[in-house]
């Protein structure tokens, strides 16, 4: 009790720092609100200080910042939201309104996520079901090319081939249940094909457990074996779930903009941007508060699903077997991804020439040229190093970081939740004010985020390790906290989290372009490959090789750290430690379980 | 088992209602009338919502003034003078005084155009706090001066008040626009040919033909406006054929469109490239002739630009039609020294997705002639505050160089004097302050417009602003609409003859 209570204050405390932390924004940035608005209201005006001046007394900024918040505050007690310092509405039915909106289309694109899974795991279920799992090798590549596909790729080509050229759907709007079918597409097949291959990643140890054989032994239909190995995975994956849900609705500003939808991630961007401060408050608040609905939602979720097997410590660990050793695939995406690379970097990614601008793969230019007749091959090769190093580097902080706060969850859980609902911009923002704008000042925007999804799912599978029999074993044998740690629980979370972060590698690397238009991260006309995207975006119906190359780079890296990934895993059974004696008990009993799953198909 | 699943799959229909709160509104097709002839409602997507509650006096007063809903005292005609429109003839009284001559007109919402009332309404622009800028540093006094007539009086002699009523911000609105509140509601109180009838949000609005209006009836029965800040998706909207009318099509999306379908404009927007005269290196008059020697502006308008610009003639290009005929040689260029591997701070924004891709040109030709360019590219309002401090030497702005008065001169005034508020040049030279001062004294249009060029070939013969393009929009019209205002100020997009 007394612990569920500090975690609500804790909770309470960073929801408060956060919203003065907004509220405080523009002094701790050093940009002052009155121009920002101006701008907002008006980009032509010429911030003269009378101006800027008369704007300062319109929205009362003369009292400082602690009047401001204490003000919003106060108001916000009376069901008040203030007025927005744009356009001088009322924030509450706006924010209201935008997070309807919002939240329908994450419902639909959640639905479209879940399908997507569904489809991404049905090979695994299958065969799973019919324990044919032994002899199987690790998929996942198209499934990581999904997932590594950027969302504002996604929604133009499907706005332009399905809502334009086919005509089949609406590709602009929010008027009606046929209007939500593209962008929920765009939003929900990259998410679901994360979800579905952290899912895959976990069934085939859920079928390799004894409760599986024996219910096959008692001829149990497959179906039912499958629907309940579901059950046993998907506590782990809840709270990335949850973490989408939130993601999905403040975060979704580039689809909102392709489909125009008048969402709440283009409400905050906006106020980010202009520093419109109660609304960015009001909508921060939002989601803040969505957040802590969805972690208690998926709280109540996991426990219905596993609750007296956590209690009990009945559960036995999601080792899945290993599969057989071989597999050239990693090495193949590797080779061309280096070849592509190789070959970029013999040509000058820099050279203009205007009047080749857009034109088709040639022999002169293997992948085409872009709107400045540079050429594509080149752009490619020579973004390859820094986009890969830095995204490589952030990711491997992410997963320190998020591995180090996931072991303690009751601090990180509530400060993962705050940190996921504030929308991108925001953050970049205030790691600016924070960090100031240096060199390393976009590594760390993204990086301040990109933990928290590595964070959740430690915290969830240590959960669940946690409540293992080895566990207790183990601790009846009289091993330290340290001891388990090191041995029993690091080793059976760390994979699956590595193989995590390995699959949002492509994401980070795009999330550094999307700083770029603050000032922050790589400028034009560096190659970086986010940025050739994002630079290319508007011609991707005329020249679509001019997007199809980095898309396709972004997603050979996908496969590659995914089958990579694979890899690893084949080595990880092997390295169990057993120096000591608690250490070779734990990993008894755990190999025989893994043996008898390597021989299913002889129990029929 | 299965009796009791049934009713739990269906219980999430039970939101379907609720769900319908969540889609925005608007967006009806069927309210669009019949498509035949007169009546046809016009469906027009522009590229800015309204940003501050449709307030006149800020730049909504564009949206306001594009959709035909508002007008002020005078317009700009197509040469850049002052035109009638609400006032049918003006006078010079006196230095400071000016007598307007008010047509027969209404308001939308039944009253008459009297002198009290334009008078009130004028008054209330001059007390909006901020002050909408066509009036920034101008003090007004409005009253009624006989039956038809309006007296503006100004603390200093004001020659270009014709020119500056015309501005969209000082729209007349009637008594009923301005409540207690500091909020102007210009829904169903202006006096244009199209009267809004509802505003959604940042969404859409829908107008309705104001059947009185002085100029005749409009000929479609009212205006379905959506607002869509993407550029590729109103071109989307377009071709999909959910728009009649898409302001502000992005050039990368015209080759999308039929040629019928696209049509472009000269406006007064013009494409530059500014060097920071007051430090760094451009500091130096001989290494800013190197600039203008290194520059190519022949690519820009052509490929950057893929032909939607004119190539740069001067400060004021094609869509200011007087100026070609009265512009004299630069004065005063300095000769270009060698460049020597100076390094230059180039910046540019990227609301306007063609100018990063211009400062990249720019960047290459400066580097062949042997400067060092490093290039920011940062969104528009993280980006002016460093400009106008003078923290780069060199950026490439888009410009409208008639501003919001109409008026020639206050561009360079504002954007090329020791005092100009716009100054990203940072230059101050005697000699443009001094052709500048002398311009702004003259009253009559013609010599105004020669005293202009004259200082214009004062402000480029010190190469601190070195003009890359003419910009052209381009707007998407569908085949079936006729009678569209394709306006070089920007001022107007649907007038009484437009239909569909």
């Amino acid at each position: 009790m007394r612990q569920r209570v500090a975690t609500l204050a804790w909770r309470v405390v960073l929801a408060a720092g956060l919203v003065c932390g907004v509220g405080l924004l523009p002094w701790l940035t050093r940009t002052d609100p009155a121009y920002t608005v101006l701008k907002a209201r008006s980009a032509e005006r010429e911030p003269t200080p009378e101006v800027l001046a008369g704007i300062r007394r319109q929205l009362g900024l003369d009292g400082g910042p602690l009047h401001s918040l204490t003000g919003w505050l106060g108001g916000l007690l009376r069901g008040d939201a203030g007025q927005s310092w744009i356009s001088g509405g009322d924030v509450l039915p706006d924010v209201l309104q935008a997070l309807g909106a919002s939240l329908l289309l994450m419902g639909a694109a959640l639905l479209v996520a879940v399908l997507t899974a569904g489809l991404i795991c049905l090979r695994t279920l299958r065969l799973g079901a019919r324990r044919r799992l032994g002899g199987r090798r690790a998929g996942g590549g198209v499934s990581a090319v999904l997932a590594s596909l950027p969302e504002f790729l996604v929604a133009s080509v499907l706005a332009t081939v399905v809502g334009v050229q086919l005509g089949w759907l609406p590709a602009l709007g929010w008027y009606g249940p046929q209007w939500t079918v593209l962008p929920a597409l765009a939003l929900g097949l990259p998410a679901g094909a994360v979800l579905g291959r952290l899912l895959d990643d976990l069934l085939p140890g859920a079928f390799g457990e004894p409760w599986a054989l024996a219910a096959a032994a008692r001829g149990l239909t497959g179906r039912s074996i499958a629907r309940q190995a579901v059950r046993r995975c998907v506590p782990a994956l809840l709270p990335n779930l949850g973490l989408f849900v939130v993601g999905l609705t403040g975060g979704a500003v580039a689809v909102e903009q392709v489909f125009d939808i008048p969402g709440l991630g283009r409400t905050t961007l906006q106020a980010a941007l202009a520093q419109d401060l109660p609304v960015l408050q009001a909508g921060t608040l939002a989601l803040v508060l969505l957040a802590a609905l969805a972690t208690g939602a998926t709280r109540v979720a996991a426990r219905l699903l596993t609750g007296p097997a956590l209690r009990d410590g009945a559960l036995s660990s999601l080792h899945r077997p290993a599969p057989p050793a071989g597999g050239l695939l990693p090495l193949l995406y590797g080779l061309v991804l280096l070849a592509v690379a190789g070959l970029g970097l013999t040509r000058d990614p820099l050279a203009l020439d205007t009047g080749q601008r857009l034109r088709a793969p040639s022999l002169d230019h293997p992948f085409g040229t872009d709107a400045l007749g540079r050429d594509l091959l080149a752009r490619v090769g020579h973004g390859a190093l820094d986009t890969l190093l830095l995204a490589a580097a952030i990711s491997a902080a992410a997963l320190l970081v998020g591995v180090l706060l996931g072991l303690v969850p009751r601090v990180s859980a509530p400060l993962v939740d705050t940190v996921n609902a504030v929308p991108p911009v925001l953050v970049a923002l205030l790691v600016t004010a924070v960090a100031g704008s240096g060199a390393a000042t976009p590594a760390l925007a993204v990086g301040a985020v990109a933990w928290t999804p590595l964070a959740a799912h430690t915290s969830a599978l240590l959960l669940q390790e946690r409540a293992t029999l080895h566990i207790t074993a183990t601790k009846g044998l009289g091993a330290g906290r340290v001891h388990l740690l090191r041995y029993e629980l690091l080793p059976a979370v760390l994979p699956p989290v590595l193989r995590h972060a390995l699959l949002r590698l492509p994401g980070v690397a795009l999330a550094l372009a999307s700083l770029g238009f603050l000032g922050l991260g790589a400028q034009p006309p560096s190659p970086e490959w986010g940025l050739l995207l994002a630079e290319n975006q508007p011609y991707a119906e005329r020249a679509p090789w001019a997007v199809l190359a980095p898309a396709a780079v972004l997603a050979l890296l996908g496969a590659l750290a995914v089958s990579a990934a694979g890899a690893l895993r084949r080595r990880s059974p092997g390295r169990h430690p057993g120096t000591t004696g608690a250490g070779k008990s734990g990993a008894g009993e755990r190999r025989p379980v893994a043996r008898a799953e390597r021989e299913p198909a002889g129990v029929r | 088992m299965r009796s009791h699943r049934r009713p739990r799959l269906l219980a999430p229909l039970l939101l379907v209602p609720l769900l319908a709160g969540c889609f925005a509104s608007g967006g009806d097709d069927s309210a669009s009338g019949g498509k035949d002839g007169d009546g046809a409602r016009l469906r027009v997507g522009l590229a800015f919502p309204p940003a501050e509650n449709l307030s006149p006096y800020g730049a909504d007063a564009t949206l306001l003034s594009r959709l035909g809903v508002t007008e002020g005292l005078t317009a700009l005609d197509a040469n850049g003078s002052a035109a009638p429109a609400l006032a049918e003839s003006w006078r010079r009284d006196g230095d400071k005084t000016w007598e307007f001559t008010l047509r027969d007109a209404t308001f939308q919402d039944g009253g008459e155009v009297t002198p009290a009332a334009v008078a009130e309404s004028l008054r209330h622009a001059t007390d909006a706090e901020p002050a909408p800028a066509a009036l920034a540093g101008v003090e007004l006094d409005a009253e009624a001066g006989g039956d038809r007539a309006v007296r503006i009086t100004t603390a200093e002699p004001d020659p270009v008040l014709p020119l500056r009523l015309s501005s969209p911000s000082l729209a007349i609105l009637s008594e009923g626009a301005y409540g207690k509140s500091d909020r102007v509601d210009p829904v169903g109180h202006a006096t244009g040919p199209f009267e809004l009838t509802e505003v959604n949000g940042a969404t859409s609005a829908s107008l309705d033909r104001f059947d009185d209006y002085w100029g005749g009836r409009a000929q479609a029965s009212g205006i379905d406006a959506r607002f869509i800040a993407d550029g590729t998706a109103r071109t989307n909207a377009l071709r999909t054929g959910e728009l009649d009318i898409a302001e502000a099509v992005p050039v990368a999306q015209a080759a999308s469109l039929d040629k019928k379908t696209r049509r472009d404009t000269a406006t007064t927007r013009t494409t530059s490239l500014l060097l920071n005269a007051s430090a760094g290196p451009f500091e130096d008059a001989g290494l800013r002739a190197a600039a203008r020697g290194a520059l190519d502006t022949s690519v820009f308008a052509e490929d950057v630009y893929e032909g939607y610009a004119d190539p740069a003639a001067g400060v004021y290009g094609p869509a200011v039609t007087w100026a070609e005929g009265k512009r004299t040689a630069p004065v005063g260029r300095a000769a270009a020294k060698k460049a020597g591997g100076a390094t230059v701070n180039l910046a540019t924004y990227d609301n306007r997705p063609e100018l990063p891709e211009v400062a990249q040109v720019v960047k290459q030709q400066l580097e062949k002639a042997g400067f060092t360019v490093k290039l920011t590219v940062r969104e528009y309002s993280r980006l002016e505050g460093d400009a106008l401090a003078g923290k780069f030497d060199a950026f490439v702005l888009a410009r409208n160089t008639l501003l919001d008065t109409g008026d020639p001169v206050a561009v360079l005034a504002g954007d090329y004097t020791c005092d100009g508020g716009f100054n990203i040049a940072q230059l101050c030279d005697k000699g443009v302050d001094r052709a500048v001062a002398e311009a702004e004294k003259i009253a009559d249009t013609a010599k105004r417009q020669d005293a202009a060029m004259a200082a214009e070939a004062r402000v480029l013969g010190s190469d601190a602003v070195l003009p890359l393009v003419h910009q052209r929009v381009i707007t998407g019209v569908a085949d079936s609409v006729q009678g569209m205002i394709l306006d070089p100020y920007e001022r107007t997009l649907v007038g009484t003859g437009t239909r569909r």
